[in-house]
């Protein structure tokens, strides 16, 4: 073999990131230092916005074979708990380990006001379609509007993986944004007398109830709408850890590690999916206009049905818990308290809005399980086996198929 | 699959009565549950002399016990080899 330094430094300078660097590939890495910023020192949902940002650098990094489609990559396998739909219901059982349904339990009509909330996902799915998406990706972005991000993730991954990104990103930002983006709308939709509006004091309940909800929630829920089950399972699962007493090892574990690994890996896959191709496009702005009108909506939608309920009730229901209905928890429901507590300081209305706060978390499971049993069957079928090795995911639409198959076909 | 702005209209109607029909089954079950199993509270806490006098048992079982830990170490013995039943002031 004979040895030519300028063939060989040739050799090594073309293979390096640098040589291989696009514009788009630029663009993304500025996107993701932006997002390590908002994450660190802005503090956005650090959490869940620092493990994406720096998933979507390591995805746009060139060469690093570190995006979701990256075939063998290490990202490649996180994003395998995402596609089978594994990672957001694993996050859900730690969110069942951290919740605590008593105030829903003591004033179960809340549970209206989750319902109510989940107006802001149908009305942004009538956006959807009007700005020309599909009835597939428009349910899948109006999911944002149930503030939950597992939930956006599930939906995004069985309906329209290839929107993951932006629906990720947006979810996850705004529910960061919630103490900026519900107050304005709480003011304005209220009077000064409504939001001096004291609650009564909520009923004790048996913790023999707090055992049985789990499991009769699981029966009612999933009987009537079997595609909620992996999700609302889940999250009586990690309930039914924190309530029966005898678990208290895997209650720890679900509500601790167990969250925090899996938030690991599901931010990483989801970071991962932020390649330039699938983010920058036309349709990642529309999403975030959507998402915001989604957010906007279900604090109003909640807002609004708890004014209704307080006039029902003769004024025994203070309408600003009506905002804790989207399923942020529990900074929705510190904002009710905040905003209550600027109207009259000795009106604590935090333990009431958790009860609406809960309920969002079971509704937007529920409206997850309307458009799986509408829309599941419809979803993108797995590429054949034969052509999975060839051209990868393939993209829904038949004109974006053929021309896949005939990119991968060129020699 | 096309969607029109009457058909998004249509699945949203129907998705969200579906979601208020589920949500309104359970908060009948929920009151059902509530009332078939009533919160009972807590019994009362022991009177203060009764909890006294278990207190002032406890507390000689520590002095035994820490007595006897004494023992075992100054006389180098095992536990096993002497037993206190009972300490009572002079």
């Amino acid at each position: 073999m004979e040895f030519s330094f300028s063939a060989s430094a040739t050799k090594i300078i073309t293979s390096t990131g640098f040589s291989n660097l696009e514009a788009g590939g630029m663009l993304m890495l500025v996107v993701a230092c932006v997002m390590l910023y908002l994450a660190i020192w802005k503090k956005f949902e650090p959490l869940l916005l620092l493990p994406i940002g720096f998933g979507c650098l390591l995805a746009n990094l060139p060469m690093s074979m570190m995006a979701n489609t990256d075939a063998g990559g290490l990202l490649n396998f996180f994003y395998q708990g995402v596609k089978h739909e594994i990672l957001p219901p694993l996050i859900f059982l730690g969110v069942g380990a951290l919740t605590d349904f008593g105030p829903l339990l003591a004033n179960p009509t809340t549970l209206l006001l989750g319902a109510a909330a989940q107006v802001g996902v149908y009305i942004t799915l009538i956006g959807a379609v009007m700005l020309g998406f599909n009835m597939l990706e428009a349910s899948a972005i109006g999911i944002i509007g149930g503030a939950d991000g597992p939930t956006s993730i599930f939906i995004a991954s069985k309906l329209a993986p290839h929107l993951l990104a932006p629906i990720a990103v947006a979810a996850y930002s705004y529910m960061a944004l919630v103490p900026l983006i519900q107050p304005p709308i709480m003011k304005l939709l209220t009077t000064e007398k409504e939001r001096k509006i004291k609650m009564a004091q909520l009923q004790p309940i048996s913790q023999t109830v707090k055992i049985v909800f789990p499991v009769v929630v699981t029966i009612v829920c999933c009987l009537m709408l079997p595609g909620v089950t992996p999700l609302l399972g889940m999250l009586m699962l990690g309930n039914l850890f924190r309530e029966s007493g005898v678990t208290a090892r895997l209650h720890e574990t679900a509500q601790t590690h167990l969250i925090n690994i899996v938030t690991i890996l599901l931010a990483l896959a989801v970071g991962s999916s932020m390649t330039a191709e699938s983010f920058l496009r036309v349709e990642t702005l529309k999403i975030i206009v959507l998402g915001l009108l989604a957010f906007s909506i279900a604090t109003a939608g909640g807002v609004l049905f708890g004014k209704i309920m307080c006039k029902l009730t003769g004024g025994r229901v203070n309408p600003l818990i009506g905002s804790a209905g989207v399923s942020a928890v529990p900074m929705a429901a510190r904002v009710s308290q905040k905003v209550g507590s600027e109207a009259d300081s000795s009106n604590f209305l935090l333990m009431h809005a958790m009860g609406p706060n809960v309920a969002g978390v079971i509704g937007s499971a529920v409206a997850a399980g309307v458009f799986i049993s509408l829309f599941g069957d419809m979803a993108v079928p797995e590429p054949h086996a034969a052509l999975e090795g060839i051209i990868g995911t393939v993209e829904p639409g038949l004109t974006s198929a053929i021309a896949q198959v005939a990119g991968a076909m060129q020699p | 699959m096309e969607a029109s702005f009457l058909e998004a209209v249509k699945v949203s109607l129907l998705s969200i009565t579906v979601i208020f029909t589920v949500l309104i089954i359970l908060i009948f079950t929920i009151k059902l549950l509530v009332k078939m199993i009533p919160y009972v509270a807590p019994p009362a806490k022991v009177p203060h002399q009764q909890s006294t006098a278990q207190s002032s048992i406890g507390s000689q079982d520590e002095h035994i016990a820490a007595i006897s830990s004494t023992l075992t170490m100054h006389l180098g013995k095992s536990p096993d080899e002497f037993r206190i039943v009972n300490i009572s002031k002079l």
